[in-house]
């Protein structure tokens, strides 16, 4: 059983509950064992950055600080804090002073921040250490029957400087795992684009017209689902996704499954059991 | 349309700075700049040296004297010593005014800009930023324009001067997008197009449209041009595309190699090898070809430039934009392969002949950069000087049309004029009688350049050269423009340009032909030597019933005496 | 040394183009000619698109000028990605064709089409103008050319490789919100908006940056970072927003903008319980009446599929949250002095 130190993203313990129940349900199936790291942090997005650099250093340092104790790997499911962790790991592994200030004041709590655990998202564990072949193996009820529009979300692919794992522009690793789960992926000019969750707030108009725009393509390509590793993405083409195709005149509706979600349906488990029932866009 | 006090065609480094200054000389001047493309894409974006400035920051002891002395000895004797003496005597100022406005620069540890050693040069004067001086001084000319608030007609390709007698009235242009051919009435006309060297076609390192509008316009009303048979070559251009592969390559120990496997420049510099000057290098590369240990390709023959016993590390670290280049534009990586090259033209001395205020003998038209020819790069251009050249004379041309500008009321341009030039340019594109594809005879034009008014040049090969270009004007007023629409007609506008490529390389073959002397970037198998006695002058080419008539001018000289080149 | 003196035997494949057609005189909507020609290696799609037009069909239109990846001419859309046809090899781009031995081409988007393959760039010019792209030098004009600003390498480098920008509009054609309203600054704007902002020798920093946290501006980015893998120059354009949004805060205070107020919302929530209060987001980002107009109609099914937020007091804090409290306070003096320092220079 390979253990991970787990990052508590906000939203997965708010609006998004059924990442991390999900992942509960079927971690074990997989030999795999997150550990919840119930002393992380937000990571402040790009926004704590803005107001505050250096206070995101810390915040960061700390969050895989406590990963380190462990002597785990970090694993997010949230794309937007795997990227926020990963640039302020980067930051803190470039400048010497600023992680010796930083460490500075974690030594209180008796946390240091080494640089010795990598920060990873799920994906990329279920590929690279679960692997794909074993996933195929374990796969009781394939997703055969249905078209999926695999939808990637920014943050996992860019900036390439900071991720790296997949081809910024031309990220395959989704896809991979997709198929592994017996799933048939369609090609669509979306798959790597932005869900527009990063402007909702402060310029909404322009968030619903980048969604509706994904969508509409997925739904023009005939896609029967969406499938997405990031709950933020998540939020805006299931939660958003009423008001967004109404906004730009367009009609119909396409299920929003987490990645979490379509590998516990591979893997046996019920939509009640998974908490897709939660969804606004019905499954 | 209103009618202009200056209409400057051409938006690169002299355009701009001439907009500029003329906005500042006088704010209520009404000015447009004309160009062909937007200004920010011209081709001094693709200078990347730098611009030489005495302005002392790196050698304390540089002098402007010695700015002069080195650009004159560098000219071959053929620049006009009171023109390079202003070129010179400008250049730190016009560095500090481009500073002064916001050009970034590469700085040294007093945080002064920062200069380093160019060829030629008794003392480090090239003032640079990285390895993209003349894209950061266009950026910046640019913004500064857009600031100022310089009407710009872009995409606008200039067609003909509108006459009056012998006094212009303004200029004819096409609005690319629309394909309307429209009148600019003008007071003052500045020409500033860049150069022409882009008639060597796939030999030429030049931007596609450095085809010498500016020069083919003047010379078509009557106004002389001056040296049109001095054109730079650099050694080492990619075969495909002419590209320069920087003297950087050599500098880190590439070798140049034949179809043998022979280091051939053993036999011309047994000393330096590759790192001989670089019009001996281009000779040495084109003697090789011509004696038949080039390789052969359908794009020509060709030597290689072998990186490969460097190593993978040394290409990766020192010579990174030299691999990018090759692998982005040749399709090579020059840690496997070794990188075709071939010399290529690159710079033309010659241009619209002008005074040192760039007025051309036409009054109310001016020329300045390598457009016009003032002159002060003789037979040979100095590196560094070039972004000089168009920085000092744009704004000089500028400020001089600003002045004058208030003087002189030309009478309108007619409807009849540009229905008439309308009419000129449509007729391409009539079936009957016409079948050349422009794409064919700008290849043969180019090559038939390149063998015969090329590096060697000989009598019997120019007239050779001049025979060809005259039936590849025969076959043009067949070609055809199959492009019949109106909106962003680029078939016909490259017909366009091959016309005026056509028109000047008449003038680069006649002087070519005339010259019997070897003399900076000319050289003459047949006549090997400097001639000073009958050849230490300008030539001028002004058209005259449908040929070039050939003219001379003396060559201003001033302190300092006629002396043998070496280096 | 032996196998230099080799020729070139350069493998030759058939190749389709096919390449997006319209002519706004004859054609009410465009559509796609196939061009299929026998290329060799080492060939540019410039190259082949130049081969076409002399050989094949003048009237394909396209922009192209140095082509040598420095004029920026020539950026269009080769296999779905917005690039320079100068600089990218025929055989690169085969290997990533969706059909095989097809590549596809296509204008950039996001700026209006004019033919073929060529569009508008007349937009973007104007938002130059519109946010002072340009250094407004201190320096008076009459006073120029006498002498230097004395300017660091290592300032030059706060601006050098955003002076790499050669405006071939790749980034503002892939843009996420420029799609979604034309209004938006750009990415390219942005990028040289900051590379004015951080010359010292600029005096209209205040201005531009008035302008540029207004409507359809800094703020609106999505982050997305397409622009910046995007980029033909490799510049890093997210950070140049990044910087402008620092700035912004910095000089303009957290209360400026609803952009502002986001992001100074995680910064209280975290330092109070080290999570981020949702529920409350919308209304401290833009105030009650826009959350009620814009929230309340959603939030019955949200309640309804229990997807909302906690209210704050049931936001659990983090554990061990008093000494994270501290840490976060102590930096935050850290920070006040670093600021002092700044000041002193």
């Amino acid at each position: 059983m390979k253990r991970y130190a787990y990052y508590q993203s906000c939203i997965n313990e708010s609006m998004t509950r059924e990442v991390d129940r999900s992942i509960q349900l079927w971690q074990h199936d997989l030999g795999i064992e997150m550990v919840n790291l119930h002393e992380s942090t937000c990571c402040g997005g790009s926004n704590l950055d803005y107001v505050s650099p250096k206070h995101f250093a810390l915040v960061n340092a700390r969050n895989i600080a406590a990963a380190e104790k462990l002597g785990m790997d970090l694993v997010v499911s949230c794309n937007t804090c795997l990227m926020t962790i990963r640039s302020a790991k980067k930051k803190l592994d470039e400048s010497p002073e600023l992680k010796a200030e930083v460490n500075d004041l974690l030594r209180k709590e008796g946390l240091e921040y080494r640089g010795t655990s990598e920060v990873r998202h799920l994906l990329w564990v279920l590929i690279d250490d679960v692997g794909l072949d074993a996933i195929r193996a374990k796969v009781k009820t394939p997703l055969s029957r249905l078209r999926i529009a695999p939808f990637y979300g920014c943050h996992i692919l860019r900036p390439s400087t900071v991720l790296g794992r997949d081809n910024p522009l031309e990220p395959t690793s989704l896809d991979l795992l997709l198929e592994a789960l017996g799933g048939r992926t369609i090609p669509y000019d979306h798959k790597n684009r932005c869900c527009g969750f990063h402007t909702l707030l402060v310029a909404e108009e322009e968030s619903l017209n980048v969604a509706a725009e994904a969508l509409k393509e997925a739904m023009d390509e005939k896609a029967d689902c969406i499938v997405t590793p990031c709950p933020l993405c998540h939020t805006v083409l299931d939660g958003y996704q009423s008001k967004a195709l109404k906004k730009n005149g367009l009609r119909g509706s396409i299920p929003v499954f987490h990645l979490s979600e379509v590998v516990g349906l591979a893997l046996g488990y019920s939509d009640r059991q998974l908490g897709i029932r939660r969804h606004i866009v019905t499954a | 349309m209103k009618l202009f006090d200056i209409v400057i065609v051409g938006g690169g480094g002299a355009g701009l700075y001439a907009a500029m200054e003329a906005m500042k000389a006088n704010p209520a001047l009404n000015i447009a700049v004309l160009s062909k493309i937007y200004p920010n894409r011209s081709h001094t974006s693709a200078a990347q040296g730098g611009a030489n400035a005495a302005l002392a920051n790196s050698a304390k002891d540089d002098t402007v004297e010695m700015h002069i002395f080195d650009t004159i000895k560098g000219s071959d004797y053929l620049a006009d010593q009171d023109a390079v003496e202003v070129l010179c005597s400008e250049a730190p100022k016009i560095i500090r005014e481009l500073e002064n406005m916001g050009t970034p620069w590469s700085r040294l540890d007093d945080k002064t800009i920062a200069q380093r050693p160019f060829g030629g040069a008794g003392r480090p004067r090239c003032c640079y930023c990285a390895d993209k001086t003349g894209h950061t001084i266009l950026q910046t000319l640019y913004e500064q324009c857009l600031r100022k608030g310089v009407q710009f007609f872009n995409e606008y390709f200039a067609l003909d001067l509108s006459l009056d007698g012998s006094r212009s009235k303004g200029i004819i242009a096409m609005n690319i997008k629309t394909g309307k051919v429209e009148a600019f009435p003008a007071r003052t006309v500045i020409f500033a197009t860049g150069g022409y060297a882009k008639m060597y076609w796939n030999r030429s390192s030049n931007a596609a449209g450095n085809t010498g509008d500016g020069q083919a316009i003047a010379y078509r009303a009557g106004i002389p041009l001056k040296d049109m048979e001095f054109v730079q070559f650099h050694p080492t251009g990619l075969r495909k595309s002419g590209l320069l592969v920087t003297e950087g390559a050599r500098g880190e120990g590439g070798y140049l190699v034949n179809a043998l496997g022979e280091r051939f420049m053993s036999r011309y510099a047994p000393e330096k090898m590759e790192l001989g000057p670089r019009d001996l290098v281009s000779r040495s590369l084109e003697t090789e070809i011509l004696e038949g240990r080039g390789f052969d390709s359908p794009a020509g023959k060709y030597l290689h430039l072998d990186l490969r016993h460097l190593g993978a590390d040394l290409i990766k670290s020192r010579l990174p934009q030299i691999r990018e280049m090759c692998m982005y534009f040749e399709g090579v990586d020059p840690i496997d392969e070794p990188i075709p090259v071939r010399p290529t033209a690159h710079y033309s001395m010659g241009g619209i002949d002008t005074d040192n205020f760039g007025r051309t003998v036409m009054e109310g038209v001016y020329a300045a950069g390598e457009c016009g020819c003032v002159s002060v790069h003789g037979a040979n251009r100095l590196g560094g000087n070039s972004l000089l050249d168009i920085l000092v004379f744009g704004r000089i041309a500028g400020r001089a049309a600003a002045e004058e500008a208030g003087g002189f009321n030309p009478s309108p341009i007619l409807d009849n004029e540009v229905a008439d030039k309308d009419q000129e340019i449509r007729s391409f594109m009539r079936s009957k009688g016409h079948y050349e594809r422009y794409g064919t005879l700008r290849e043969e034009l180019g090559q038939t350049l390149g063998m015969n008014v090329g590096i060697y040049r000989e009598s019997s090969k120019i007239h050779r050269g001049i025979e060809e270009i005259a039936a590849l004007k025969e076959r043009f007023s067949h070609v055809r423009v199959f492009d019949t629409g109106d909106v962003y007609n680029t078939n016909l506008v490259q017909v366009l340009e091959l016309r005026n490529m056509l028109d000047l390389a008449e003038t680069v073959a006649a002087g070519a032909l005339v010259r019997e002397e070897s003399r900076g970037s000319h050289t003459r198998t047949d006549y090997p030597t400097r001639d000073d006695i009958n050849w230490h002058r300008h030539t001028t080419y002004t058209l005259m019933n449908g040929k070039p008539v050939l003219g001379f001018k003396p060559v201003s000289m001033g302190r300092y005496e006629l002396q043998e080149r070496t280096y | 040394m032996t196998d230099s003196s080799k020729q070139h035997i350069e493998e030759k494949r058939d190749v389709t183009f096919r390449v997006h057609r319209f002519n706004p005189q004859v054609d009410s909507k465009p559509y796609f000619d196939d061009y299929t020609i026998k290329l060799e290696k080492g060939i540019t799609v410039l190259r082949a698109l130049n081969y076409i037009k002399e050989h094949v069909d003048a009237s394909l239109t396209f922009r192209a000028f140095c082509q040598a990846g420095i004029c920026g001419s020539c950026a269009m859309r080769i296999n779905n990605m917005s690039k320079l046809a100068c600089t990218t090899q025929v055989w690169d781009e085969l290997e990533r064709t969706r059909e095989p031995n097809v590549i596809r081409v296509e204008p950039l988007r996001n700026l209006p089409l004019i033919k073929d393959l060529v569009v508008e760039m007349d937009p973007l010019v104007g938002k130059m103008q519109q946010f002072s792209n340009w250094v407004d030098s201190k320096m008076p004009e009459e006073q120029w050319g006498r002498k230097e600003f004395l300017v660091s390498e290592e300032e030059f480098r706060k601006y050098d490789k955003a002076t790499d920008c050669i405006l071939c509009a790749s980034c503002v054609s892939e843009c996420t919100i420029l799609r979604a309203n034309r209004d938006y600054v750009s990415p390219a704007v942005l990028l040289k908006s900051y590379r004015m902002n951080v010359d010292s020798r600029d005096a209209s920093h205040e201005q531009r940056l008035a302008g540029l946290v207004g409507d359809h501006g800094v703020w609106d980015c999505t982050h997305c970072y397409r622009c910046q893998e995007t980029c033909v120059k490799h510049i890093p354009i997210m950070d140049a927003i990044h910087g402008i949004r620092e700035d912004a805060i910095e000089r303009r205070g957290v209360k400026d903008t609803s952009g502002a107020r986001h992001a100074e919302a995680f910064m209280t929530d975290i330092g109070k319980k080290g999570k981020l209060v949702e529920a409350t987001l919308p209304i401290r980002t833009n105030g009650v009446a826009w959350t009620l107009k814009n929230l309340l109609p959603m939030a019955f099914k949200m309640v309804i599929k229990r997807r909302t937020p906690p209210p704050p007091l049931l936001v659990k804090s983090t554990s061990g949250i008093e000494q994270f409290r501290a840490e976060f306070r102590e930096m935050s003096g850290h920070v006040a002095k670093d600021h002092e320092k700044k000041s002193g220079e």
